[in-house]
């Protein structure tokens, strides 16, 4: 049997080979088959037109996709509002001065006699408040207790009423009594049920400053601050609060008014003990606030950290 | 003598004419090469790994006398071993078992299942959230136990995933064992004069030993006393008939020589009584198991392409995640965040479902294919059938029926054709001539076989016959033919016998003639037809004696080459009515010194008989063929017979000549034959001996239609690894011992579960239950077609990833919250997907499968660039387009607008942040924020199921349309309702918030991703489309999988 015998005489059955083996540099550019990674150049326009026609079109669809949800979107108001929106009818509390450093988290922490870090947060809470600062040219209403209101109405925040959580004053972070701003978070639509009258829940101070409250007065979002977890609630007796324990109700609801401003309470500690971190949650009280203390599930109110050095 | 006739004759060809030989055993074959498979001159030392079984040669326990055997072994004949001597040899040599296989232990089966795949890599994502886990425990008071979460179910999901597959594949080993012959085998031995019943275990070297027929030979024995003794040798040799044994010394190679028998092998006829020789692992037998486990057999084809794609993810995954950690400290992220977004690229990246839904695919088609009798032993084979492109097969048992039957008849000058079909089915003749008459009274009388009791209800063909194969052939095939022969026999009443002896080559028998009218004796005979011819002086022919002329012995020499010719045993069959003046009633015959005649009988005809093809082996073969299979005939059996077979079951198809035809027909010496213009072979085993391996390449490439013949195991061996060498996935089937060396080394080893030796089935990968060869068709089509589903399901499976990696991507990339985190990953990956993934392996095949050529191993992977483009590069993308919307309508509708969402992570994700600002001056608390996240997780993981609806009805088909295809898959269609059901149940279920983080969705959140599946379905029919319009073009090549 001689080898040499034509191409023509090969059996029907050409049994499949391995692909020869490719060096590295073969890999990436092959001179006699002139392809780079296994592609001629012609090959390689081909798909990439292919894929660019292609993902062309899925953009486009994509698009039109975007286009059809933004058209059924107001600019003006949320398409799902209170219960129908996931952020519901609870609403929290936010606290400043908060650091931008997201892992600093919730602690404030400084030393009144380094001028460094009481200003770093001297300078948030400047920050925070300059949209209370700059309300000229703003169509605003100064607002009070029993007085009627238009919805669309915006009021006032005076935040020349916060005592010792003056500007003036440092927000008392040069004198070991830091001032924390608490708001409570804007839920479009959303009108508080206040109490009337104390809550046996309430701490004591709460329920003296209600005491001698007019009915009309009693209309306000209360707002209490205390050691989170009852630990060293020693440390807890000496706070004011400005310019008054709670947010009036005459701020809501809002509903994303041009200029709307968050009402504040401006919490001081007096003599915060020094060296030791104080855990502070503070929580609002109304009847359609819901409150939950646990980490996980945290309702209706706020924890923060202080430690002055 | 026959084989020197047949000469004589001039015939091209010679084939054995009678049912015993002749002469004794020269070993040589007719055409006068060595008929031993393993006495091979010693120069042809081919391979090394054959040295082993070679080295039996090495033996001369046959040689010496008696005396010295006794005294090798202190032993005696008559009283055996000292029962001290006997000890002794046991403690030396251990037992008289084969050792069983190495084993590879339970626990590391167990951890290889545990570590292997993915494993590894999903088990370094549960290390690194464990440890992500306990730094934040260490360093925060309250820390998030999502990771320890996270960790515990990546762990579980390994654990499970090992459990499973471990669970499958010591399943699948089970069946091993319930084939193994679980029954002692007892020996009966003399030592110190008495006969003991012995467990067969406990005989040891020298011991003395009775044999009967029925009896297992115990070990390898040196036959000192026989009677009569038959042994059947087909497992180790491939002899089909049985062989007898004697004390005497006929042959240099032990397997040739009368005076030994081995190890497993069955005594047939007579009894014996022997010397052990040798014992367990040294038996001959011993040996051929030992070099089968020996060899090396390699990675399954399927287990290859599953390591290739293995590989491949975990390339990309490890690419990814070591790109993107590298990233994200690049953008300052703490390096915590940057192992978490790790895990989460693992965790994305890996189909945890995946091998898990391919097992389940293999063991669904294996339990297939066990029910059409090809049970699978080894999980993976059942695709490498699938892969099969060469098919090496025995033929007795299992392309014949492995049932000697009457194929033809020669009587009244004319060959008749006998039906051979299994069912009876085929063609019918005269029974009522008198030459058929005449003919089936000899064949009737003239025989010693019956059935055996006990088989009223069986049908006659399948009935047990005691008694040789041919007279059996008759028996059954007079049965039909007559009806009751015991009825028959006993209506003519034998009254004298001479048994067949190699000497007379024929069998005399007289008997009284049911007409009670008649006084006359009749005398039939039968046996090799020359002779018989030449004791006759006239024929019968249409009712009418004549003379046997010239002229009609030449009719005679036609109808016996002609039946020659077909590969079948002829028998001649004459008779003669005794004169009853010279033989009255009582008339004493004597069967020693004849007293009557035998010479100047009366011809009657001819019955040819031959193992014939089993009926579904011709469209088997055909269907094999055109699926692209080359078909290999290799057998122990005689080149004219494995010729014949291979023409009628088409191995050789018709109009293809072999190097002898062309030669013939030419009428020119055989050397002067191109080769090449011989599309078939027939290679006889002794020429097989002297070809280098580069000329067996040669004939395997340039012949298409191969017939081995007179092949020993390591010619089977040989034969295989040839074919390997030239690429071929190649399937062996086999029964023997003798072929276990070839089945394991067989890409697939094919056992007999019927006939097949215990031995030949350990070696095999499957065993055909009904020994049928078009079950392996049916093998090869589910092979095929589990290749096929495995591709849909893997291109199903993995077009998700792209949908599962891309939202953490854009986390860290655009610094968006989350759209889709680790745990509804693993929804996807290990709840949604499942069913649907495993469904469509219940997909029937798109077209004729068996229509096209075997796949190619190095270039037509599982998982090659066209699927991971198609999966990955488009299908995913849309998919990916699909979950971003749905997130971006959420988080729009809830009040962040899409560009409100960019750079907002790091709030976002700030437990401090008790207030953050949505676009229309909402504050959102932590929890709030976190629950509109999950919320939009889930909606990403229902808007994946969504589109994957799509992608599943895509993934059916690969070339057709869903409306050629249809959508008859009701495991497909309950895979459709499953994942919606589940993923409605995950949304929905009270308490799922807690558990897996998924929230319910409104109802309209379910629509946004119902356009991108309609474009993935669009767009993938209008891609198949053009793919069925140009066949062979850019699309095809770039997209078709």
């Amino acid at each position: 049997m001689s080898k040499n015998n034509g191409k023509g005489a090969k059996g029907e059955f050409e049994f499949p080979q391995p692909a020869k083996k490719q060096t590295f540099s073969e890999m990436i550019y092959s001179p006699q088959d002139g392809t780079f990674f296994g592609r001629t150049g012609k090959n390689w326009g081909q798909l990439l037109l292919f894929y660019t026609i292609f993902y062309i079109v899925l953009a486009a669809l994509f698009t039109i996709c975007m286009q059809g949800l933004l058209s059924t979107i107001s600019d003006t108001e949320p398409k799902w509002k209170l219960h129908e929106s996931l952020i519901g009818t609870n609403p929290g509390l936010g606290f400043r001065p908060l650091s931008e450093q997201t892992e600093r988290g919730s602690v404030i922490e400084f030393d009144s006699k380094k001028p460094a870090e009481s200003d770093y947060w001297i300078e948030l809470i400047d920050d925070f408040l300059r949209e209370y600062n700059h309300t000229e040219g703003r169509d605003m209403k100064h607002c009070n207790f029993g007085q009627q209101k238009d919805p669309s109405d915006v009021c006032v925040v005076n935040i020349d009423s916060f005592g010792g959580c003056s500007k003036a004053n440092s927000y008392g972070y040069k004198s070991n009594q830091p001032c924390i701003f608490l708001k409570l978070n804007k839920i479009f639509g959303w009108e508080p049920e206040v109490y009337d009258e104390a809550e046996k829940d309430m701490p004591e101070t709460l329920k003296y400053y209600m005491k001698d409250k007019s009915p009309e007065q009693l209309k306000q979002i209360w707002v209490s601050c205390n050691g989170h977890l009852s630990k060293d609630k020693e440390n807890f007796e000496n706070i004011n609060y400005y310019p008054s324990h709670g947010f009036p109700s005459y701020y809501y609801p809002f509903l994303n008014q041009q200029g709307y401003l968050s009402p504040l309470v401006a919490v001081q500690f007096i003599s915060p003990p020094k060296g030791q971190m104080l855990d502070i949650e503070c929580r609002a009280w109304a009847k359609n606030i819901i409150y939950s203390g646990s980490a996980r599930d945290r309702m209706g109110s706020v924890t923060f950290q202080l430690l002055v050095d | 003598m026959a084989l020197r006739s047949d000469y004589e004759q001039g015939r091209t060809d010679s084939y054995r004419v009678a049912t015993v030989i002749a002469t004794d055993d020269d070993n040589r074959t007719a055409d006068g090469h060595y008929k031993s498979r393993r006495k091979m001159p010693a120069k042809a030392a081919k391979k090394e790994n054959l040295d082993d079984l070679k080295q039996e040669l090495d033996i001369d326990h046959h040689k010496i006398s008696p005396e010295e055997l006794y005294q090798r072994f202190q032993t005696h004949p008559e009283n055996g071993l000292s029962h001290a001597k006997a000890k002794e040899n046991l403690e030396r040599d251990g037992p008289n078992a084969l050792t069983p296989p190495k084993q590879t232990p339970e626990w590391v089966k167990f951890c290889k299942n545990l570590f292997g795949g993915f494993a590894m890599l999903l088990w370094i994502g549960a290390i690194l959230c464990f440890v992500a886990y306990s730094i934040q425990a260490s360093t925060s008071e309250e820390p998030a136990d999502d990771n320890l979460y996270l960790g515990i179910v990546l762990s579980a999901v390994v654990i499970v995933t090992g459990i499973f597959s471990y669970y499958q594949e010591s399943k699948s080993s089970k069946i091993m064992e319930s084939f193994k012959n679980m029954v002692p085998q007892f020996a009966t031995v003399i030592r110190e004069g008495e006969k003991l019943t012995l467990r067969a275990e406990d005989l040891v070297l020298g011991d003395v030993v009775e044999v009967k027929f029925g009896d297992r030979i115990p070990a390898d024995i040196r036959i000192i006393e026989a009677r009569n003794f038959k042994v059947d040798n087909s497992s180790l040799t491939g002899e089909s008939e049985p062989q007898s044994r004697g004390a005497e010394f006929t042959h240099e190679n032990p397997l040739e020589t009368k005076n030994l028998a081995f190890f497993s092998t069955n005594a047939v006829e007579g009894t014996a009584k022997g010397v052990v020789i040798s014992c367990g692992d040294h038996t001959v037998m011993g040996r051929i198991a030992g070099l089968a486990s020996g060899l090396d057999t390699g990675e399954t084809p399927i287990a290859k392409e599953i390591h290739h794609f293995i590989h491949l993810i975990t390339g990309v995954a490890v690419f990814l995640g070591v790109t993107f950690f590298v990233i994200a400290f690049i953008l300052g992220y703490h390096w915590l965040d940057a192992v978490i977004f790790l895990i989460g690229i693992i965790v994305a990246n890996v189909p945890e479902g995946l091998l898990a839904t391919v097992t389940v695919c293999l063991t669904l088609t294996a339990k297939r294919m066990a029910s059409k009798n090809c049970l699978v032993k080894n999980l993976e084979a059942v695709e490498t059938l699938g892969s099969t492109s060469t098919i090496c097969s025995d033929k007795t048992g299992t392309l014949t029926q492995n049932r000697m039957t009457v194929a033809h008849m020669w009587f009244d000058n004319q060959i008749i054709e006998a039906d051979t079909t299994e069912d009876q089915s085929g063609v019918q003749y005269d029974r009522t001539s008198p030459g058929f008459k005449a003919l089936s009274r000899i064949a009737t009388l003239c025989n010693r076989a019956e059935f055996k009791g006990g088989q009223e209800g069986v049908p006659i063909l399948k009935k047990e016959v005691s008694g040789d194969a041919s007279e059996a052939a008759l028996l059954k095939c007079m049965e039909l033919a007559l009806g009751d022969v015991m009825n028959i026999r006993k209506r003519n009443k034998k009254i004298a016998e001479v048994p067949f002896n190699s000497t007379n080559k024929y069998q005399v028998s007289i008997h009284e003639t049911e007409d009670s009218n008649d006084p006359r004796y009749l005398l039939v005979m039968k046996g090799a037809p020359e002779r018989i011819l030449e004791r006759c002086s006239t024929i019968f022919i249409n009712g009418k004696e004549k003379v046997l002329d010239e002229e009609m012995k030449e009719a005679f020499n036609n109808a016996y080459m002609e039946l020659g010719g077909l590969g079948e045993r002829v028998l001649g069959f004459c008779d003669f009515m005794l004169p009853s003046d010279k033989y009255p009633s009582g008339y004493k015959f004597n069967t020693d010194d004849i007293n009557f005649p035998i010479d100047n009988l009366r011809f009657v005809g001819l019955m040819s008989m031959i193992d014939p093809p089993r009926a579904a082996v011709p469209d088997a073969v055909a269907k094999c063929r055109s699926a692209g299979i080359k078909v290999i005939m290799v057998t122990g059996d005689h080149p004219i017979t494995a010729k014949a077979i291979a023409k009628s079951v088409g191995i050789i198809s018709e109009g293809n000549e072999t190097v002898e035809d062309i030669a013939q027909r030419l009428n020119i010496p055989i050397s002067e034959v191109n080769p090449r213009e011989a599309k078939a072979a027939v290679v006889h085993g002794a020429e097989l001996r002297d070809v280098s391996s580069e000329q067996l390449d040669e004939i395997l490439r340039y012949h298409t239609e191969i017939v081995f013949a007179r092949t020993s195991p390591q010619q089977k061996l040989i034969i295989v690894e040839g074919c390997q060498r030239m690429g071929a996935i190649v399937a062996v089937t086999g029964d023997g011992v003798n072929d276990s060396p070839a089945l394991k080394k067989a890409d697939i080893g094919v056992a007999m579960g019927i006939a097949g030796s215990d031995v030949s089935k350990q070696a095999a990968d499957m065993i055909l239950l009904d020994d049928n060869f078009a079950s392996i068709v049916t093998g090869v089509e589910e092979g095929r077609l589990i290749f096929d589903n495995l591709k849909k399901s893997i291109a199903y499976t993995l077009t998700s990833n792209i949908p599962e990696i891309s939202p953490f991507l854009a986390f860290i990339l655009c610094d968006i919250p989350l759209p889709l985190g680790t745990v509804t990953i693993l929804c996807i990956d290990l709840g949604t997907d499942m069913i649907p993934a495993i469904s469509l392996a219940y997909e029937q095949a798109e077209s004729d499968i068996m229509k096209r050529q075997p796949r190619d191993p190095y270039r037509d992977n599982l998982v090659n660039r066209r699927l991971i483009s198609m999966a990955y590069g488009q299908i995913g993308m849309i998919q990916a387009a699909a979950g971003f919307f749905v997130y971006f309508v959420i988080m729009a509708e809830n009040g962040f607008l899409p560009k409100k969402l960019f750079g907002i992570r790091k709030m976002w994700d700030s437990k401090a942040v008790n207030d953050l600002t949505d676009s229309y001056g909402q504050e959102w608390t932590y929890r709030d924020r976190k629950t509109l996240e999950y919320t939009c997780h889930t909606a990403f993981f229902i808007s994946i199921v969504v589109v994957q609806w799509a992608d599943l009805i895509i993934c059916k088909t690969r070339r057709n349309s869903i409306f050629q295809q249809g959508m008859r898959n009701w495991a497909l269609n309950f895979g459709l309702v499953f994942e919606t059901v589940l993923a409605a149940f995950l949304s929905y279920c009270p308490g799922m918030e807690k558990g897996l983080r998924m929230y319910p969705l409104k109802l309209v959140w379910w629509f946004p991703a119902i356009p991108f599946a309609l474009a993935i379905f669009i767009y993938d029919e209008t891609r198949r489309f053009y793919l069925r319009r140009n066949p062979g073009g850019w699309l095809e090549q770039e997209t078709y999988y």
